[in-house]
């Protein structure tokens, strides 16, 4: 939806060649006719949902990277599942400890970080390169938002005396939300990158890559966050 | 600063991922809304997973910009939602019932 692929134009004229080829673009047509024709071919948003690119917005080293990471993730989540099914009543106590107002403003942060980030790539696409560092550095905004919040919940269980080694609970709840946490500052400091250019001018049109690998790292950082809030928070 | 309108397909883009957004906080909101009634069970674990399933899935395909991609790369984000959920639904079923 993105412009996914113009960081491979090659490509991306075959794509529009090819479907050009198998939607039957009469031969008879005029070179305009035909020029338009390769043009919808080639834009996402103009193209029937049928048809796609074959790689995903970004540069493609970042969705190896993006894999990587939600596999870890993945591993994550199934161990504190099955290690709650030993000591159900222990995960099911603790967890009415934690805040659940502040996973709230937290997974809304995240998920409002992810809409303006959503702007910011659509503005670089239109080239409103001002448009979009405003965007993204919101974006980095709610990241801060979370952030501050997540401290701040740390704050209180460090002062309440808990730690990695108080109970199996508190193991999982703090190294899987820390690993998170790690995870946000990353994103954040990606995204700051990508504003910074955005606000020299540096991206296009024609040449926003840049703007959508750090997207779609964002939106990893909120995909696992909205697994992370109901396991750890909500389900009992 | 004179703001430029957006162009007709960007307008095409803004308006469903501004919906989905909406949609995003709704289903968080009656996350966090049964967790704060302080609710449990294998049914509602399961009907809030569910919730946080078809989130990730609007995530990968409106904001990461799958629904767009063809092939292997179109499903990615949600062969991974099933494998974690499918665990998770396994785990928490053999909690309630083993």
């Amino acid at each position: 939806m993105f412009d996914a692929g113009l960081h491979w134009p090659a490509k991306q004229q075959t794509v529009g060649l090819a479907f050009c080829l198998r939607s039957g673009v009469p031969e008879e047509m005029s070179r305009s006719d035909k020029a338009s024709a390769v043009a919808i071919a080639a834009d996402p948003a103009r193209r029937p949902a049928a048809d796609g690119v074959p790689y995903p917005p970004g540069d493609l080293a970042i969705w190896i990277f993006i894999l990587a990471e939600l596999l870890v993730f993945a591993i994550f989540f199934a161990a504190y599942a099955f290690a709650r099914l030993s000591n159900t009543e222990l995960f099911d106590h603790y967890q009415t400890t934690l805040d659940r107002d502040a996973a709230l403003i937290n997974t809304l942060a995240l998920l409002t970080s992810s809409y303006f980030v959503i702007r910011g790539v659509v503005a670089a696409r239109e080239g409103h390169n001002r448009h979009c560092a405003r965007w993204i550095w919101g974006a980095v905004a709610m990241g801060g938002v979370f952030l501050l919040v997540k401290t701040a919940e740390y704050a209180h269980h460090l002062a309440a005396g808990v730690s990695l080694s108080t109970n199996q609970f508190y193991m999982f709840y703090l190294s899987l939300t820390f690993f998170h946490y790690l995870h946000v500052i990353l994103g954040m400091l990606i995204l700051a990158a990508v504003a910074l250019k955005a606000g020299r001018g540096g991206y296009s049109a024609a040449d926003h890559v840049g703007v959508e690998t750090g997207a779609s790292y964002w939106h990893m950082v909120d995909l696992v966050w909205l697994i992370l809030f109901p396991l750890v928070y909500v389900m009992r | 600063m004179t703001m430029t309108p957006p162009s007709e397909p960007t307008r095409q883009l803004i308006r469903p991922c501004t919906l989905v957004y909406g949609v995003l906080l709704t289903l968080t909101a009656a996350t966090w809304a049964i967790g704060r009634a302080g609710l449990g069970g294998l049914d509602l674990s399961l009907l809030v997973l569910g919730f946080a399933l078809f989130k990730g899935h609007l995530i990968g395909d409106w904001f990461m910009g799958l629904r767009g991609v063809r092939g292997i790369w179109r499903w990615v984000v949600v062969i991974w939602l099933l494998i974690p959920g499918g665990l998770i639904t396994f785990a928490f079923t053999l909690s309630y019932r083993g």
